[in-house]
């Protein structure tokens, strides 16, 4: 498993050369082995097939969250709404794929993740036509959004959604929980097109300096509108991919899910605080070790008061660890 | 012969009694303060409460404050209903103890409020409606213990640690288990109430403890949803896995049909038109009779009798085959 993903390493070294980055980027990565070893050591169940495959199906929701999250931070910008857009995609797709003439899953698919990139682009409008600054506009979306769920979905949820739309919760491709061949198609096409394309290095200079973008011919506020679609099409993808494993979409799903995508940015590397800097290969580590972290504790039966308490100082530790690495071996 | 004209003169006393409380004319401006409505209990319990007569014929008029599961904005609610001079309170509170200060504020400037659902620390109010939850979490782990056949392992998907519906439905869960000294409860954990966070927690559990899990607890039915759908999601058949929840909620009534769960119903009905029923009757005076016909249908275990008791307890309902199909059909609008 591990060693599968280190070989992607390589490819943004060469974009991006600078010692510091790689240094902190294997950062992450240790951190992540260092957890993965205490873990399996701790329990005989960790490293087995059918753990991992319960570790990658729970990351799957958070990790896609996390990807669009990661584009939207790397251009200098926040999505706090995507949880409540995971919900309101989840129930517009639900609503179509439940009981009697229920429609096929495909378009259902399509309809949710059109809803998300909607709300995502009006997010996108109001961030960098309106000047909305990002916290704001989406904080709003957030409570929006919310509130459209519950109006849509008169607060029930939408039970007996048809077996062809469970499949991408449940249903497994050549052996592979779906969940997971989405999280993976969804990191491929999204990593391809950060590290490979012209647009990708845009978002990059975006964030890294918006005027410096612009003296340069690119078209910046093009490029921070595209980012909000990015997230929210990717929430709205999240919402049926957690409507079809819980078998029923729920008006209160993904509450805070926010925070948790965020946390696996920051935890990958990216920066809040300056955009430009991160990368989608720690995004997705990132996503990984507070898969693991729940996962093992729930395996050793760590109880639910010191879960969180461990959880929060880990991602803290991470962080630091990240930061200590940068700092002295640049 | 003198039975029917006994029976003649109920007839004219009750049409009597039916005129003279529709000649005042009066009504009432009432206030129903809930917790949030955000899930789907609460939905259901304010739609019985809009469909008691007395709301629908105009006697009551109602509204009804979202508390947004906050202790504070329920507060707020009931300082509204103080300054705007509410004849009458219902409330369902999100904290036992902040709830008081509330209660005891209404109180104060006259306005009697009725509990229902959950539970209140105050002496001020006038009556508590509902379920006994230390009840619920007995017949729960009975069913799913006898569904084991009492012996081998459970697990339990707690409420968040702290509310009072967990901390009285784990009493019941724990009152059931001493009965099966054969059975041992391998995990233990809270899932804050989600069908989300239940499947994840229960994929974990099922990988660490494999094969040895025979039965589980969920303290409510989003949480025991979710766990079945971990077991189906590992290729293990549900119907073999007993596995119980209460509320009653619609996913639950399905899953109970397919002989996947056991289910208890709370009657959020019952709790609802039950309490404006013992608001109206302290309103209007002792000649009230209650409207709503669940007053009849659980005359047996929850008797009216004459509106004024402290404590009026809703019995639980199993969820069967028997009953499902009718509770579903109430479930559609």
């Amino acid at each position: 498993m591990i060693e599968t993903q280190s070989p992607a390493l390589e490819a943004p070294v060469a974009r991006a050369p600078q010692l510091a980055r790689i240094l902190s980027r294997y950062g992450i990565i240790l951190v992540f082995l260092v957890l993965c070893a205490a873990l399996s050591l701790a329990n005989e169940y960790f490293l087995t097939w059918g753990n991992w495959a319960n570790v990658l199906r729970q990351t799957s929701i958070n990790g896609i969250l996390a990807i669009g999250m990661t584009y939207v931070i790397l251009a200098g910008g926040i999505d706090l709404s995507v949880g409540s857009v995971l919900a309101l995609s989840g129930m517009v797709s639900g609503s179509l794929v439940t009981g009697m003439g229920a429609h096929h899953p495909l378009l259902a698919i399509a309809a949710g993740i059109l809803t998300g990139l909607t709300i995502g682009a009006v997010n996108g409008l109001l961030v960098s036509r309106v000047a909305v600054p990002p916290f704001v506009a989406t904080l709003g979306m957030l409570s929006v959004a919310r509130g459209l769920t519950f109006i849509y979905s008169d607060g029930m949820p939408i039970p007996n959604l048809s077996p062809g739309f469970r499949f991408i919760g449940q249903g497994s491709l050549l052996g592979v929980p779906m969940p997971i061949v989405m999280l993976l198609a969804v990191f491929a096409v999204f990593y391809f097109v950060l590290a490979y394309t012209t647009y990708g290095r845009y978002v990059y200079a975006v964030g890294g300096s918006e005027k410096s973008a612009k003296t340069s011919g690119i078209r910046t506020r093009l490029v921070t509108f595209s980012v909000y679609c990015i997230s929210g099409a990717l929430a709205g993808l999240s919402g049926q991919i957690l409507a079809a494993r819980t078998t029923s979409a729920l008006p209160q799903a993904g509450v805070s899910y926010e925070l948790d995508a965020i946390a696996a940015v920051v935890i990958g590397g990216t920066s809040l605080s300056v955009g430009g800097i991160g990368s989608l290969v720690g995004t997705l580590f990132g996503a990984l070790i507070i898969g693991v972290i729940n996962n093992g504790l729930d395996l050793m039966g760590v109880s639910s008061y010191y879960q969180q308490v461990i959880k929060g100082i880990i991602i803290i530790a991470a962080v630091l660890l990240d930061a200590f690495a940068r700092k002295h071996r640049a | 012969m003198r039975k029917s004209v006994r029976l003649a003169v109920a007839f004219v006393l009750a049409a009597i009694a039916v005129q003279a409380q529709a000649a005042p004319k009066k009504t009432y401006r009432i206030g129903a303060a809930v917790y949030g409505l955000k899930a789907e209990f609460m939905q259901i319990w304010v739609g019985a409460l809009k469909e008691h007569p007395a709301v629908k014929d105009g006697t009551v008029k109602l509204t009804v404050f979202d508390g947004n599961y906050d202790a504070l904005t329920q507060n707020n609610q009931f300082d509204t209903m103080v300054t705007q001079k509410y004849d009458g309170a219902i409330f369902v509170p999100i904290d036992i103890q902040a709830g008081a200060e509330a209660v005891n504020k209404a109180a104060a400037a006259g306005i009697p409020v009725v509990g229902s659902n959950t539970r209140v620390n105050s002496d001020k109010l006038l009556s508590y409606i509902g379920s006994n939850d230390v009840v619920a979490g007995e017949m729960e782990a009975e069913a799913v213990l006898k569904g084991i056949g009492g012996k081998g392992a459970v697990v339990i998907l707690e409420g968040p640690i702290g509310q009072s519906a967990q901390i009285e439905r784990r009493k019941g869960n724990e009152i059931a288990l001493a009965k099966y000294p054969n059975v041992k409860v391998l995990e233990m954990k809270t899932a804050n109430w989600s069908r989300a966070e239940a499947l994840s927690l229960m994929e974990n559990w099922l990988t660490a403890h494999p094969g040895a899990i025979n039965g589980i607890i969920g303290q409510n039915d989003e949480m025991a949803l979710g766990a079945i759908a971990a077991v189906k999601a590992k290729g293990i058949d549900p119907k073999s896995m007993p596995t119980a929840g209460i509320d009653g909620v619609t996913d639950a009534i399905l899953a109970v049909k397919r002989n996947e769960m056991v289910s208890i119903l709370q009657d959020a009905r019952a709790q609802a038109q039950g309490a404006l029923d013992i608001l109206l009757r302290k309103l209007a005076g002792p000649s009230y009779q209650p409207r709503s016909e669940i007053w009849a249908q659980y005359a047996e275990g929850m008797p009216w009798g004459d509106g004024t008791a402290k404590v009026y307890n809703v019995p639980w309902t199993p969820i069967t085959l028997g009953n499902a199909d009718a509770l579903l059909k109430t479930r559609q609008k």
